[in-house]
């Protein structure tokens, strides 16, 4: 197991270096610089002093030796468009609000759309399961942006209730979570559905039944644990997402989380930004990954390391 | 709903009565001042504006921004040494940190004598402030993105290439309160210039003690303007509340001011519908509409400085030649790429120096005329087309005399929907003027602009906003070894009469040597083919006062106040 865990660690420090790697390089095959970005002809000897400050005068690759031995110091630099802001405090800044939205909405998410799913299961075809499907697919199927403008619109414009964006306290959080956690709902409640609808039918399950099991005992106990395989996965991706943050909702909702940096940083070219958020990211994937893999033995005894 | 809106506007109603009672009248505003939302009434108990920036500043610091959001904001928490201020319509030259100034016969050395303005720690501004602020922008480690509009001072190009140390730039201290600047060569606007964020005072104290920091958090500002930053979230809101060492905090009525980061579009409609802002602009016809109905905001329109363009490189093959040029200009019908485009709503221009640039008391644009309607109109008094301008070219260029025979391909710095439309239109009148089959190339920003700086280009098409008011920001775009449009266009001539009227100090001498190099440009050599001016459409509710509409002033939010909010 040891063994196991150390062969993964490896494994991460790798990947995190083919990443930051490619990224550097891809990046820097953008045409356009962080100069051409702020959209004005300047005058040459400008635009060197500028490159000389941020040593983007040096050749391509002692940039790229320069960034990866600050890199390994756990220096992320500073960015090149906001000057004086670190990226390590801009990740750490805006993390944790992408990381409060995103959580919150989660488990909201996950709890109702659980619940959503074992209704639907258990009322294969009958009003139940219709209505959760139908809340589903709007759910995936409605664009992040049009369910954002619409609880704008309905709830700050018309109704008054909550501010239509902003940052700062309780009544902030209400549309945004509102707004992410109907896709969480969504996907949850149909994996779960077919995911239990595919245990019910095992011959398991009509042992259990056969043995006089309590209804309640066979579906939490056997059909339940079951069925989460599926669900672990997505949970996966979605633990993931829930720091990185939606571009779209901080945006509309001016919420100073790190989505809005994600992209924002692209379209400016802000070099060290880019990198900074992508480590970030990938290094939480990673993360992530590992910990499911170990959430996987835990609920399937079948997937096991081969020695 | 209704009954609460009541209840709270009565409230504040009766606060703002109880308030008046006991207290003089020494907080009713200056009338002089603004003309927009003329005085009704007492002012509110309670002064503050909500607005919003469509995009988190950059940077606080003057000599590392570039962004027009963080010049928004230094607008109104940093003092300069005069403010072009907006009174009873007209542009006022009020004092700012200089309480006078006087230059010297040729205009070259200028002396500002500084009153006693505080910083908001209560230190006094000092000559030394500005000279710090400017030897740190023109310093090459510095890596300013503005420096270059310090040019005029003595030695700042050596300054600024490092051959010599910033203590030899033009400018010193002769005491505490005596700032003297020498220029290279006189510079009629040089008050205009001065009243931009590169030439703002900085504290070399407190720059030195934050270093890198200082200007990217509210703690590492220093504000010796109207406001002064109390808190900034990155990507949320910006707050300023009232400096009271300010020199003329008596005229500063607002206590606190919170700018939003909206950079959604809806995002800020509907905040400014729900009443949580009380400014938004608008470029689009639905929300104009929308907006112009509601009954409790005004509705002001001005014509900005920023200019829509298309541009042409004189080094290739076919736009070498200027009849070929003017061609592909006059073929343009201006009143309609205003419609299909820009839905109306910005203004045909017919000059490259926008509608809004004066020399001093007088219009540009009311002096030199409308060029290209001009011409387009001597064009058809001779009962030719702009098709035969192209085919003149043509045979000049020993071309034949078959329009379709001819490769053009027109750049587009964006690939959305708007940009398609426009590349659509843009080949529909080419076809039908010059019987010209156009390409359009849509790229990105970031590859259109290193294609339009290698020269990769034919036409392009383009914005530029002019930072002051004088011709001379918009026309020394051209002279040949600044080349800012990128056309590769050089002729001696021209540079010869900007570097003339750049030193004229006489307005009227200006002007004709202007209007001259601008005929160059336009009608003889047809470099580029202005095509509209932006417009600025902004709404803001009716209990808001004595804010400015003039494009090039500088007023900010220092005399806005609020009666009936």
């Amino acid at each position: 197991m040891l063994k196991y865990i150390i062969k993964r660690l490896g494994y991460a420090v790798l990947t995190l270096f083919i990443v930051v790697t490619l990224t550097f390089f891809l990046m820097r095959s953008i045409p356009g610089d962080p100069l051409a970005s702020m959209a004005r002809g300047l005058p040459e000897q400008t635009r060197a002093n500028f490159y000389a400050k941020y040593g983007l005068d040096q050749p391509l690759f002692t940039q790229y030796t320069m960034y990866m031995q600050n890199f390994v110091r756990g220096d992320l630099g500073e960015s090149v468009v906001f000057p004086g802001r670190s990226v390590t405090d801009t990740i750490k800044r805006t993390a944790p609000v992408s990381g409060l939205i995103g959580g919150i909405s989660l488990i909201l998410g996950f709890a109702i759309g659980i619940s959503l799913g074992i209704i639907a299961a258990l009322n294969k075809n009958r009003w139940p399961d219709y209505i959760v499907m139908f809340i589903a697919i709007l759910g995936v199927t409605i664009p992040i942006f049009v369910l954002a403008s619409l609880a704008q619109y309905l709830f700050s414009v018309r109704l008054g209730w909550f501010p239509s964006s902003g940052w700062g306290d309780l009544r902030h959080l209400f549309l945004p979570v509102a707004v992410s956690f109907f896709g969480p709902i969504a996907s949850f409640a149909r994996y779960l559905k077919s995911s239990m609808l595919e245990t019910l039918s095992q011959d398991y399950i009509l042992t259990a039944k056969a043995k006089g099991l309590s209804k309640r005992a066979v579906i939490l106990k056997h059909t339940l644990r079951n069925s989460m395989i599926p669900i672990v996965t997505i949970l996966a991706a979605r633990i993931v997402a829930v720091f990185t943050g939606s571009f779209i909702v901080e945006r509309m909702f001016g919420v100073p989380g790190i989505g809005f940096y994600y992209i924002s940083s692209i379209n400016n070219n802000d070099y060290s930004m880019i990198l900074g958020t992508t480590v970030f990211y990938a290094a939480l994937f990673i993360v992530a990954q590992l910990f499911v893999d170990f959430i996987y033995m835990m609920v399937d005894p079948r997937i096991r390391v081969g020695s | 709903m209704k009954f609460k809106k009541y209840l709270a506007l009565f409230t504040i109603l009766a606060l703002t009565v109880v308030m008046f009672a006991g207290c003089n009248d020494s907080a009713t505003p200056d009338p002089s001042n603004g003309d927009n939302g003329t005085d009704e009434g007492q002012m509110d108990a309670e002064q503050y504006i909500n607005t919003y920036l469509v995009s988190d500043p950059t940077t606080l610091d003057p000599s590392l921004r570039s962004d027009t959001y963080s010049s928004t904001i230094l607008v109104n928490t940093l003092e300069s040494l005069v403010r072009m201020e907006e009174r009873d319509g007209d542009y006022y030259q009020n004092r700012g940190d200089a309480e006078t100034w006087e230059y010297n016969e040729d205009g070259t050395v200028w002396t500002f004598y500084l009153g006693d303005n505080k910083w908001e720690d209560g230190e006094p501004v000092t000559a030394h402030d500005y000279v710090y602020s400017l030897r740190r922008s023109s310093n090459p480690a510095t890596g300013s993105p503005n420096s270059y509009f310090l040019t005029p001072i003595v030695n700042f190009e050596e300054v600024n290439n490092g051959t010599l140390p910033v203590e030899e730039l033009g400018v010193r201290a002769i005491d505490e309160k005596t700032l003297e600047i020498t220029l290279t060569n006189p510079v009629p606007a040089f008050l205009s210039m001065i009243d931009s964020t590169v030439y703002y005072p900085q504290r070399q104290d407190k720059v030195e003690e934050w270093g890198e920091r200082y200007g990217s958090e509210a703690q590492y500002t220093i504000s010796n303007g109207p406001f002064k930053v109390d808190s900034w979230t990155p990507n949320s809101s910006i707050i300023l509340s009232k400096n009271e060492n300010y020199w003329d905090a008596e005229s500063v009525s607002l206590e606190r001011v919170v700018y939003n980061i909206m950079t959604d579009e809806t995002t800020y409609y509907n905040a400014f519908e729900s009443g949580q802002i009380d400014f938004v602009g608008t470029g689009r016809t639905e929300w104009l509409e929308r907006f112009q109905q509601r009954d409790d905001v005004n509705f002001n329109s001005y014509t900005s400085a920023t200019i829509t363009y298309s541009f042409y490189n004189s080094r290739d093959d076919l736009f070498q030649n200027e009849n070929i040029r003017k061609a592909f200009t006059l073929a343009i019908d201006r009143e309609d790429i205003n419609e299909v485009a820009f839905s109306g709503l910005r203004v045909p221009t017919y000059g490259w120096v926008v509608p809004t640039i004066s020399v001093g008391n007088t219009t540009f644009r009311d002096a030199a005329g409308d060029t290209i309607l001009e011409m387009k109109a001597e064009l058809e008094a001779e009962g030719l087309t702009s098709k035969d301008l192209l085919l003149q070219g043509m045979e000049e260029l020993g071309l034949g005399d078959d329009p379709e025979s001819l490769n053009v391909t027109f750049s587009l710095a964006g690939t959305d929907d708007w940009f398609r439309t426009l590349g659509e239109y843009l080949q529909q009148v080419y076809r039908e003027e010059l019987g010209v089959n156009i390409e359009i190339d849509f790229s990105e920003w970031g590859i259109f602009y290193s294609n339009v700086t290698s020269g990769n280009y034919q036409i392009g098409f383009m914005g530029w906003g002019a930072y002051y008011n004088d011709p001379y920001d918009v026309l020394s775009l051209f002279v040949s070894d600044q080349d800012m449009i990128e056309t590769g266009w050089g002729n001696d001539e021209y540079d010869a009469l900007i570097r003339e009227a750049a030193k004229e100090m006489d307005d009227e001498a200006r002007l004709e040597l202007y209007i001259q190099a601008e005929n160059i440009l336009l009608r003889d050599e047809m470099v580029v083919s202005p095509l509209a001016t932006s417009r600025v459409n902004q709404f803001v509710k009716d209990y808001v006062h004595n804010y400015s509409t003039l494009g090039f002033s500088n007023m900010g939010l220092k005399y806005v106040y609020t009666s009936g909010r």
